[in-house]
């Protein structure tokens, strides 16, 4: 496999926890909804929904985007800027993660390896997405703490991959219905399916064709899926955020 | 003409539909001028779009329980085949029988006296798969493809049920339950757990049709954007790395022209 060969040849930068500082943004103190670019990318796809109901419902000046309180903590933002950026956070933090799993993990078959590396590209795809449609309202780049998890272990990576990646399939479910944009409702429809996917993967490679690989556990006795509210989803994934992520603006049901 | 008349005579025959009117109204209010209001073709259009939306829950799940009518049935019948599938692989049909029917039960119960009922079905599609209960490799092919085909008819339906945020939801959560059933099949077959037109094992092209998709904002070339960041080397890997990270959704039309085969007697 002369492609896994030059795995860490491709990869320069520091490992977890610091991102790569080629992919370092600038941390931007307060995004509001005046930015040009954000207003010019995010229009593209929804004039009135997105970017206008500052102006139609008549709070104009009211904050959609995402901010650095002072305390230091990173508020998410309100509406569908909001829930971009939760999706935003749990690609930043699964791909995070998939780099040290990559990197670090002891004792990886090849195709342990294949397959985090597999897992690992497609959260690239999935936050480059999310950080492109948010432009200027996007969060920063986040630092994770991995230290609870045991990369000495195959076992313990997969089963972080799985809880992770079924992280991802209940915020997707569970924000679904909040969002307000066609278009972004479109988008997250196809992720949702391919994380499911991801977690089904992962499930796949500590105990294959099981109850256990199909997620038994997270479906309900009417066969629907487990869902999780912005809460919820922050509930399991700030042990592993170095920053405070607050979903408070975030829409409910 | 009085506006406000015609909305209390609403009011009076049907309190649920008169809170779709004004909820689809307001929804209007907010991106429409004024001017606009006052006039008849506006009033007209807005009734008819109150109406609609409920209309349209109704066929998106009576069209969601045809699909899950086929898999529910097909699983049943191979479960009971006793020497059909292996004993490695029972544990995972077994659960999925288990989910279809459910969700079987779930939309009936969505739907009330609205559900239609199960339409006859022929495994063979024709003949052309013709022994899928006594053929493992058979079987395997039709789960995959109406795992696959059932998580793209589920998204493609999806921004129809934006109004009605408890049944999207809820539809939401039978999409994702496809998803885990098609990976798990596709890996039980040793494919890629990726829906893709590279890898159909089998599976008719069509089911796959406009899965390579790799653009999905005009405004964002992820192809580009994600290069430098991948492990997987540059060129047509990237493209793959692209369309694998995103499902396609198909329309209702697409789905029954593929499930067409399977279904004897439509529902009237």
């Amino acid at each position: 496999m002369e492609k896994l060969n030059k795995l860490t040849a491709k990869k320069t930068g520091p490992t977890i926890p610091a991102i790569p500082s080629v992919e370092r943004r600038m941390f931007l103190r307060s995004f509001g909804i005046a930015s040009a670019t954000t207003l010019a990318l995010l229009s593209s796809c929804s004039q009135d929904n997105l970017v206008a109901p500052g102006k139609t419902l008549g709070r104009s000046g009211a904050r959609t985007g995402a901010s650095v309180l002072p305390d230091g903590s990173i508020d998410l933002g309100s509406g569908d800027i909001g829930i971009s950026n939760l999706a935003y956070t749990l690609d930043q933090l699964e791909v995070a993660f998939y780099m040290t799993a990559v990197e670090k993990t002891s004792g990886l078959s090849e195709l342990d390896r294949k397959v985090l590396v597999e897992l690992h590209d497609h959260e690239v795809v999935h936050r480059e997405f999310f950080k492109t449609l948010l432009g200027d309202n996007a969060i920063p780049m986040l630092d994770f703490d991995f230290s609870g998890i045991d990369f000495n272990q195959r076992n313990a990576v997969f089963d972080a991959a799985q809880k992770f990646e079924d992280v991802g399939v209940g915020a997707f479910n569970g924000t679904g219905p909040l969002i307000q944009d066609a278009e972004i409702l479109k988008i997250a429809g196809k992720m949702v399916s391919v994380e499911a996917r991801h977690a089904t993967l992962a499930r796949h490679m500590l105990q294959p064709r099981t109850y256990f690989s199909l997620g038994h556990e997270l479906i309900d006795d009417k066969g629907l899926d487990h869902h999780l509210t912005p809460e919820q989803v922050l509930a399991k994934a700030q042990r592993y955020i170095k920053q405070k992520i607050s979903a408070v603006n975030l829409p409910k049901m | 003409m009085n506006l406000f008349n015609i909305l209390s005579d609403l009011e009076g025959v049907n309190a649920e539909a008169s809170e779709r009117f004004l909820f689809s109204r307001r929804k209007l209010l907010r991106t429409t001028s004024v001017a606009a209001l006052a006039t008849p073709a506006f009033f007209a259009a807005t009734v008819n779009k109150a109406f609609a939306a409920d209309a349209d829950v109704v066929e998106v799940l009576n069209f969601a329980l045809m699909l899950e009518y086929l898999e529910a049935e097909f699983y049943k019948k191979g479960t009971m085949m006793s020497n059909l599938i292996p004993q490695s692989d029972k544990q995972v049909f077994m659960k999925i029988a288990e989910h279809e029917k459910q969700h079987v039960e779930f939309l009936k119960s969505q739907l009330g006296d609205k559900a239609k009922p199960m339409p006859e079905f022929d495994f063979t599609a024709k003949g052309m798969f013709p022994d899928p209960f006594t053929n493992y490799p058979i079987f395997l092919t039709l789960s995959q493809s109406f795992e696959d085909l059932g998580v793209r008819a589920y998204k493609g339906q999806a921004p129809k049920l934006k109004d009605d945020k408890a049944v999207l939801l809820a539809a939401l959560k039978i999409h994702s339950v496809e998803a885990r059933h098609a990976a798990e099949i596709r890996l039980v077959r040793q494919l890629r757990v990726w829906a893709s037109e590279q890898e159909t094992g089998g599976v008719p092209a069509v089911v796959y049709k406009g899965e390579n998709n790799i653009r999905h904002h005009d405004a964002i070339d992820l192809v580009s954007l994600s290069d430098s960041h991948l492990y997987q080397m540059s060129g047509s890997d990237v493209e793959m790395v692209v369309r694998e990270s995103f499902d396609e959704p198909l329309t209702k039309e697409e789905v029954l022209s593929i499930a067409g085969p399977f279904i004897k007697t439509m529902m009237p």
